[in-house]
């Protein structure tokens, strides 16, 4: 079983209080969902295996606390990350709006530029939406972010966010793979060009 | 023939090879070869190689082994690779256009390549197949053996229709002898060669070898056609007289002696120590002579060097020159591997004599401060930390028998450490660090390579960490290699601990939490200036608070040990647990080590008055203690009171390697609900601590209080229309946060009315510094070297852009960007590729040596900053020619500026030469010397080069006339003739 999981990713989710970040992990990894999920405290952890292209990749998720005084306690956990999922809640606009100071805080915090970012619009079953799905895409593509539209409570684009994320990061060269297989530049072009006959170049 | 039998399967006739001797299945094998790398057929085609594009284009190689009975063979092809040439050109061809190679004997666009192989040199080929004995077989030397080899490839040359030539390698290998031939078109071409230790007289100049030629072609005409005669001498500089390399090495006694200081030990040496450019190999061609103009014999001479139409210069670098950076990276990077502790190194003598002193001391002190059943440092470790401030007076006694100079040392740490020179007084060392440190905020901004060591995981420039760095590797260097590093290191920890125990903040680092994006060592710097800062404020809250404070205190911490609730919740902002020691069932007395010990605020200190020394219960109205600020004028809900933000204790810094293991701990503790409950009980210090200070600070408030303030969104107000219809705003706790037993209410429950500052520490800074000093203390040269290596790559690179700048090459510019990005790659991981960091290091020295070298040639060619000259961009850019290009032409050839520079170059060595006459292999030279008792501008020539030309019919005078060259080289040890010479197979 172990020997085929192609890589272990670890996954952040991140974003307000209150908008559903626990409920979207629990309904992607347990299939439940709990209307009365208790509010995070510090980070939480759930680990799930799941097949993307037939590669199995083990999933390290992440999942934190949005209350503004755990911020200086969560961030020391984005170090080395692969993947992150910021979550707003489309009925209420001010999770939206404070979603530029969670990108800066993954600026800062954040030990790999190149790490996936994911944009999730949850509680898409209640009805007295505050946002549209143009502005989540708007917002997205301004930062270069994959963008869902999800309700925990429905189970609608849950899996999906993940299997989406998780293919993004597998097609990122060198984000997931232990090992980097870079080549050493090359610095000098001696001995590029000319056949060599024992090491003989020139007349003298 | 694998094809043959198959179409003809059905007529049942059988091909019988079992006949074959080895030397027919040579043959064979060599067409099979041919065959397989599409080498048959037509190689015809008009087009001629552009002028230079034997040394501006690729050259192709594809080889592969082949056997002659047990006899292995090497079978190589050599080609330029070309553009594909255009279709419509290739069907216009005349049916008898000689074969490419034929072709090539005559074209003059690419006489003399500076870097080639010496078969393209000699015959002026493009494309050539070369058997060669295999690599670990003897030479073919008897002619009957030669003459088998020919007559195998001029079959298979025959048989598959290959125009391309074939020769193969004869005599011993050193010797470079050729022979072969080339077939197609009915003209065959035979390659031959004539290698000798001495040049003949009578064949040491042009008219002698033009006899030879003649007599080869053994033309049939009366009258022989012209022949096309081209020349090349090459003269070798190697004294470079008043230009020898400019920079002398550097007096590593006086170096950081007196007067010099410390100042220097902020500076990377740079630059060679020997000349990195040892010849100057000038050629002068003359590229279209014929035979009636030139006159060179044994008498007279034409071929005056200066007169020459064409000058052409490379330079011989020195193979790996000696290199100041080089070196010192070289031998810092050889401490990785080293595998002494700092005990082994210093010997016991130097670790143990105070620890002995003091043991006793040590061990009452651990047992005072340490539960030591939980706590990993060993006893004795302690007491080898614990330190007293009496080490000043100690190291003057340790330092004449220790491996690292006593000034040095001084100036080391004064330069580590230069708040140290003023005499520190509580107050004078705050300001100085902060100025230093203010101080050095503005450069970083101000340089534009100031995310550099974002990029390479370094330190700061200027940060503590980074001097460090240069230090160590200076001192390896400079100073007594591994002993002396594991000294300095000794002594740099030593300081580190006096400034704990008294209080003297570290200068040199950021302020803050550990910065993660820097090197471990780095964070684990400003993780002991963290614990120093805690503890000076609370040693100086403390000062203000004696007194009354102190019974109270007292009292408090009874009720801290009677409190039960939180038990391991205090472990994580400890960030103190090893992963075995998760046990929740602990108490968590055992995580302390310090019962009398509390987070106390100094701003706490305005409004601190005797508190009330009963518990009150929550809601009377009691004393409120640790305010910080109202909160948005909130009041609270039960009273009319505002709302006030407490005073709240700052969460504990970390370094990465901490965060590492407590990542670790945490998801070990899996993901079961359990697990998660486990996890947030954890975790929850930090919450009961504010609900703790909230309490103190907001007497009469209840837990829906707590919420607005610090999770808003579980406040809900919901508009409620009373009976007399005035709307009046209800609000109530979310449903999440109602749920019974859930943590937060649980944590409420338990939070007892305190402020912070007479809370539990949620840092122990005694502890967290006493583990980094130990950590420190425990570290190898060979860790620290890996530590501060990230350091050195930064500095090393600053150190090449800043010589860069100065010399501007664009070959280096590009170089050192790639290096960046190579690096940020190669320091990264936790776990560093030793062979990789090698050959980066070396791409480093690489640089160095370049640019040396454009130094020294700078200053050969007498290009200087200060005196600008009309000519010196014309100069610059053959400099850096020189530098880029195998060969270089000197425009203006002798009558040039440049080329007069380089004619004053060899006079004036020729001049040193003569005046010293000590070599004694000059007389062999033919001289006018004598004659006209004139010292001569040039040297003999190191190498002659002499290529004939002619196109002649043979073997009859009615065959079609024929390329035929003959290319001589003439050198002191060295004479060959490599001839090739066509001949008609239809008309003979």
């Amino acid at each position: 079983m172990e020997e085929d999981i192609l890589t272990t990713l670890k996954i952040l989710i991140i974003g307000e209080s209150g908008v559903g970040k626990s409920s979207l992990l629990l309904r992607f990894t347990d299939d439940t969902f709990d209307p009365e999920q208790a509010a995070t405290i510090g980070v939480d952890f759930k680990v799930k295996t799941i097949s993307v292209d037939g590669n199995k990749a083990k999933l390290a998720i992440w999942d934190t606390a949005g209350q503004e005084r755990f911020r200086t306690l969560t961030p020391s956990y984005y170090r080395g990350a692969q993947g992150v999922i910021l979550v707003y809640d489309v009925t209420r606009r001010e999770t939206f709006t404070k979603l530029d100071n969670w990108l800066n805080e993954l600026e800062t915090y954040c030990t790999r530029n190149d790490l996936v970012k994911m944009l999730v619009g949850n509680k898409i079953d209640k009805e007295n939406h505050e946002l549209d799905r143009a502005e989540g895409l708007k917002f997205a593509r301004k930062h270069s972010m994959l963008f869902i539209e999800a309700s925990a409570k429905t189970r609608d684009g849950v899996q999906c966010a993940f299997e989406e994320l998780v293919e993004k990061i597998i097609q990122t060269p060198g984000l997931w793979q232990n090992e980097n297989h870079g080549r050493g530049v090359q610095l000098t072009d001696e001995d590029a060009g000319g056949g060599t006959c024992g090491g003989y170049c020139s007349l003298v | 023939m694998a094809t043959d039998s198959d179409s003809e399967s059905e007529v049942f006739e059988i091909t019988d090879f079992t006949t074959a001797s080895e030397w027919e299945r040579f043959v064979s094998r060599v067409e099979e070869v041919l065959n397989d790398w599409k080498l048959i057929g037509n190689s015809a085609g008009n087009f001629s190689p552009e002028k230079g594009a034997y040394t501006s284009g690729t050259w192709g190689e594809k080889s592969q082994d082949i056997h002659f009975a047990d006899f292995k063979f090497c079978i190589t092809h050599y080609f330029l690779i070309q553009e594909c040439e255009k279709d419509d050109e290739k069907d216009k061809f005349e049916e008898d256009t000689f074969p490419l190679a034929i072709q090539d004997l005559m074209c003059m666009n690419n006489d003399f390549p500076p870097r080639a192989h010496c078969l393209v040199r000699w015959y002026g080929i493009r494309e050539f197949v070369v058997i060669t004995p295999g690599s670990n077989c003897e030479a073919i030397i008897s002619e009957s053996k030669c003459n088998l080899l020919l007559s195998s490839i001029s079959i298979s040359l025959a048989n598959s229709g290959c125009q391309i030539p074939m020769l193969v390698q004869v005599q011993q290998k050193w010797r470079r002898m050729y022979a072969g031939e080339c077939q197609g078109q009915g003209v065959r071409t035979d390659f031959e060669m004539v290698h000798l230790r001495k040049v003949p007289s009578q064949y040491y100049h042009v008219s002698g070898l033009l006899d030879i030629f003649k007599s080869k072609i053994g033309c049939p005409l009366s009258s022989l056609p012209q022949v096309n005669i081209a020349i090349r001498f090459t003269y070798i500089l190697q004294d470079w007289q008043q230009h020898s390399w400019p920079q002398q090495p550097p007096d590593f006694d006086t170096l950081l002696g007196g007067e010099v200081g410390g100042v220097e030990f902020g500076k990377l040496p740079f630059g060679a120590c020997e000349e990195p450019v040892s010849e100057l190999h000038l050629a002068t061609t003359w590229p279209h002579l014929t035979e009636g103009i030139v006159v060179d014999n044994d008498v007279y001479s034409d071929l005056d060097p200066l007169q020459a139409p064409h000058w052409s210069v490379k330079v011989r670098t020195a193979e790996n020159p000696q290199c100041l950076l080089g070196d010192l990276l070289t031998e810092f990077f050889k401490l990785c591997c080293r595998k002494e502790s700092i005990e082994e190194i210093l010997g016991k003598g130097l670790t143990e004599d105070e620890g002995k002193e003091i043991n006793d001391i040590g061990s009452a002190l651990s047992k005072l401060t340490e539960p030591a059943t939980t706590v990993p440092i060993s006893k004795m470790s302690v007491a080898n930390m614990v330190h007293s401030a009496r080490k000043h007076i100690r190291r003057h006694r340790r330092i004449d028998e220790s491996p690292l100079n006593t000034d040095v040392l001084n100036s080391v740490l004064l330069y580590l450490f230069p708040d140290a020179a003023v005499e520190r007084t509580p107050e004078n060392s705050k300001n100085k660090t902060a100025q230093a440190n203010s101080c050095g905020k503005m450069e970083q901004d101000k340089n534009s390579d100031y995310n550099l060591f974002l990029q390479l995981k370094s330190a700061p420039i200027d940060s503590l960490t980074y001097r460090l760095a240069l230090c160590v590797c200076l001192v390896n260097y400079y100073h007594g290699g591994l002993r002396a590093v594991a000294h300095l290191w000794q002594e740099f920890v030593l300081e580190l601990r006096y400034r704990w125990e008294n209080n003297y903040l570290i200068c040199g680092l950021a302020g803050g939490p550990p910065d993660l994006r820097c090197c471990l060592l780095h964070q684990k710097l400003q993780m002991i200036n963290c614990c120093i800062e805690r503890k000076k404020a609370r040693d100086e809250a403390r000062k203000v608070l004696e007194g009354s404070e102190k019974k109270v205190s007292r009292m408090s911490s009874g009720y801290l040990k009677s409190l039960s609730v939180p038990e391991s919740a205090t472990v994580m902002s400890t960030g103190s647990i090893s992963t075995k020691e998760v046990s929740p069932g602990k108490s968590w007395d055992s995580w302390s080590d310090s019962e009398d010990e509390f987070f106390e605020c100094l701003s706490d200190q305005g409004e601190s008055e005797a508190p009330p020394a009963d518990e009150e219960k929550d809601g009377s109205k009691s004393k409120a203690e640790g305010r910080l600020h109202p909160y948005n004028n909130m009041t609270l809900l039960n009273s009319s009171e505002p709302l006030y933000v407490p005073i709240t204790q700052e969460p504990a810094p970390m370094t990465e390697d901490l965060l590492e293991e407590q990542s670790e701990v945490l998801a070990k503790l899996g993901t079961s609900a359990e697990g998660s409950h486990l996890r947030a009980r954890m975790q929850s210090a930090c919450l009961l601590s504010d609900m703790e200070s909230f309490k103190a600070a907001n007497p009469g408030c209840v837990l829906e209080d707590f919420v607005r303030w610090y999770s808003p969104r579980d406040y809900v107000e919901e508009e409620v229309v009373h009976k007399k219809d005035n709307t009046v705003l209800k609000g109530k706790l979310s449903a999440r946060m109602m749920i019974p037993g859930n943590m937060w209410v649980e944590a409420w429950q338990t939070a007892r009315v305190t402020p912070a500052r007479r809370q539990r520490r949620l840092f122990d800074d005694t502890k967290e510094a006493e583990k980094v000093l130990h950590y420190l203390t425990m570290q190898k040269p060979a860790d620290l070297t890996c530590h501060l290596l990230p350091c050195i790559i930064h500095s090393t690179i600053l150190k090449l852009k800043e010589e860069e700048s100065v010399e501007d090459i664009p070959s280096i510019k590009k170089n050192i960007q790639q290096a960046i990005c190579q690096a940020s790659k190669l320091l990264h991981p936790t776990i560093q590729d030793y062979k990789k960091l090698e050959d980066f290091i070396n791409q480093l020295i690489a640089m160095e040596t370049v640019i040396t070298q454009a130094r020294s040639l700078k200053a050969k060619f007498s290009i200087s900053e200060s005196e600008k000259r009309d000519d010196t961009d014309e100069l610059k850019k053959f400099v850096t020619s020189l530098l880029e290009d195998p060969e270089v032409e000197v425009i203006g050839a002798g009558q040039g500026s440049t080329g007069r520079i380089i004619y004053r170059l060899f006079i004036n060595a020729q001049k040193a030469a003569l005046l010293t006459p000590k070599d004694e292999d000059f007389v062999h030279d033919r001289k006018t010397t004598g004659a006209n008792n004139r010292v001569p501008d040039f040297p003999s020539p190191a190498g002659r080069e002499i290529l004939l030309r002619a196109r002649v019919p043979r073997p009859a005078p009615y065959s079609k006339p024929l390329p035929q060259r003959l290319f001589c080289v003439l050198m002191r040890e060295e004479f060959r003739l490599a001839g090739a010479f066509s001949s008609d197979t239809s008309f003979f």
